[in-house]
């Protein structure tokens, strides 16, 4: 995008608590992510990181602390104000519209960009016609570099979970967002499914573009990430490279405990 | 699927512009049901080129019912109300002013539109069960509100609509035309409004509210939108209503009218082409007539067509959803 000072756009959260009635999730949580890198968070079940990617996304509002992007709070901005300081995000449970087609699903990504008003929804007028051979031809890059440009004009309900997953994926990059926020990619892939997402998501990344990713999936983080925040009981408990957290012993403690539960 | 996509997927030529015949057989269906439509008048009598005249208007008002289920989610059993505005509006206009068709059928669903919108704003967070019961408060209000504002809508009796555009062709002629001329034009403008980029946010802000808000469409701005246009297209049903029937009046907007739309809406499978919105209205405006004398069964007869269709629809009936899917439902 145009900014310049790309090492100053990083997604932060600072001493961020929350707590739902006297059950508290978060406890002054940290986390930086910067820009050009895709750093993974997980953590057993339980362990707040669904809950702090949701105080990222909007959907819940931390009672304490900060959540800034190059330098804006976003803390108390809802997801659709969000979106605009380039936030885009993919869903857990895939969230296509199923009477659309791919393409169709990808060009709603760039709904924000869209100048072209009621009128040329209803009639055929230029401006209107211009705008969605636009949106058509971005959303079609997009698919082309997931590498599932042949299914644009497929309907989504023909479509098996692999796929959909990266149609859900080139809505998210069509729009060129700056921070990227990934929730369980993975869920519900086969094997080989979740190495054409890896394909993918390596493929995404850029150096200006913030990535998040929240996974259960072990091998795929620690083959995806540059670095990654370990979350136990609303706390981090570690940060660093695939490495490193593969050799911590606290992480592998909290892993091995909550496999044996 | 990752053979599949990875080795076609780079190589795999896609069209830049978008395949243009996605449903031959609906567009086909249109045409083919223009062309009997447009002819039916030199075959029929009079009395049947009026009924149809007036399906055709209520065929509108169907489609303002359907367009709110499918891009919106939401069902409504107040939109006689939205009718009778746009249905009044032609009336006073032309009583009070002078004011002819060609100008009012304008102001018609512009005033469902604004009454459409004073309505959602409020009701923006309310949807479902909430949403249909707060319409009803609507579709009950309208004989009240007719009644009691008498010194402009003329009371029980309603007022009369004479004008008429032009006299080389005959009056008979000219209302059954024009209807059919805004039916058209309602049906194409749907179509284009699906593939819009206001379209399809709207359809995603129905099936995945959240994935509507975090690509920066709010929720309410969905509602609002669909109902303003579901008004308007109710308001213009009503405008095209009193021109074709050349008169308005308390009866003709009654809550049971609101009943009759959704059941309408119900019979066409909510579909947004021209052949399912005409058998949708010629369910309710055809068959009460066929039925006359059977006169007090008529109600009866709805339910079990209603409930019929209901549950055929539910059970997945395989001759009905290829029916449907001939009818467009499926290309919306």
């Amino acid at each position: 995008m145009s900014d310049i000072a790309g090492a100053t756009r990083a997604l932060r959260a600072e001493r961020v608590s929350l707590a739902f009635g006297a059950l508290q999730v978060l406890f002054g949580v940290d986390v930086e992510f910067p820009p050009g890198r895709i750093t993974g968070l997980i953590g057993p079940n339980g362990a707040g990181k669904s809950s702090l990617f949701n105080c990222l996304t909007g959907l819940y509002r931390p009672q304490t602390g900060k959540i800034t992007f190059g330098g804006a709070r976003l803390d108390g901005l809802p997801p659709a104000a969000r979106a605009g300081h380039g936030l885009a995000r993919s869903f857990q449970h895939v969230a296509l519209c199923s009477e659309m087609t791919v393409a169709e699903n990808v060009m709603f990504g760039l709904t924000r960009h869209g100048k072209a008003g009621w009128a040329s929804a209803f009639l055929p007028l230029p401006a209107g016609a211009r705008e969605r051979a636009d949106a058509r031809a971005r959303a079609i890059a997009a698919l082309e570099l997931l590498a599932i440009a042949a299914l644009a004009d497929k309907r989504v309900g023909e479509l098996p979970p692999g796929p959909l997953r990266l149609v859900e994926l080139a809505r998210a990059i069509v729009g060129e967002p700056r921070v990227l926020l990934l929730d369980e990619p993975a869920a519900g892939l086969n094997s080989l499914e979740t190495r054409d997402l890896l394909a993918a998501l390596r493929r995404i990344a850029r150096p200006e573009l913030v990535m998040v990713v929240v996974e259960h999936d072990m091998d795929l983080i620690m083959q995806l990430c540059d670095s990654i925040y370990v979350l136990n009981f609303g706390k981090v408990i570690a940060l660093g490279t695939p490495d490193e957290i593969r050799r911590d012993p606290e992480v592998a403690r909290v892993y091995l405990g909550a496999d044996d539960a | 699927m990752s053979e599949l996509a990875l080795s076609k997927g780079g190589s795999a030529p896609v069209a830049a512009t978008e395949p243009v015949a996605r449903a031959p057989i609906g567009a086909w269906g249109d045409i083919a049901c223009v062309a009997v439509l447009a002819t039916l008048p030199f075959v029929l009598g009079g009395f049947w080129t009026y009924s149809i005249g007036v399906a055709l208007a209520n065929a509108v008002g169907v489609l303002s019912v359907s367009v709110l289920v499918r891009f919106g989610g939401e069902v409504s059993i107040g939109h006689n109300f939205f009718m009778a505005a746009g249905a009044y509006a032609v009336a006073i206009l032309e009583k009070r002013w002078g004011i002819p068709f060609y100008l009012s059928m304008f102001v018609a669903p512009a005033a469902g539109l604004l009454l459409g919108l004073a309505f959602a704003y409020p009701s923006r967070s309310l949807s479902g069960i909430y949403l249909a019961v707060a319409t009803m408060a609507l579709g009950l209000a309208v004989p009240e509100i007719l009644l009691q504002w008498s010194s402009v809508t003329g009371g029980f009796e309603g007022l009369y609509v004479t004008g008429h555009l032009t006299t080389v062709v005959s009056k008979d002629l000219q209302h059954y035309y024009v209807a059919l001329l805004i039916l058209v034009a309602v049906v194409y403008a749907l179509k284009r409004l699906r593939h819009s980029r206001q379209g399809l946010a709207l359809l995603t802000a129905r099936s995945h509210p959240r994935a509507a808000e975090a690509f920066g469409v709010t929720v309410s701005w969905a509602r609002l939108s669909v109902m303003g246009i579901s008004a308007s297209l109710a308001g213009l049903s009503g405008g095209t209503l009193a021109f074709v029937s050349s008169t308005v009046s308390p009866n003709s907007f009654s809550f049971s009218s609101a009943i009759f739309l959704l059941v309408g809406s119900v019979a066409s499978f909510y579909a947004l082409s021209l052949p399912a919105a005409v058998l949708g209205a010629a369910v309710i405006t055809l068959l009460p007539q066929y039925f006359a004398t059977a006169g007090e069964w008529v109600p009866i007869f709805y339910g079990a067509a209603l409930l019929l269709v209901i549950l055929c629809g539910n059970a997945g009936t395989s001759a009905l959803r290829r029916a449907a899917a001939w009818l467009g439902v499926r290309h919306v």
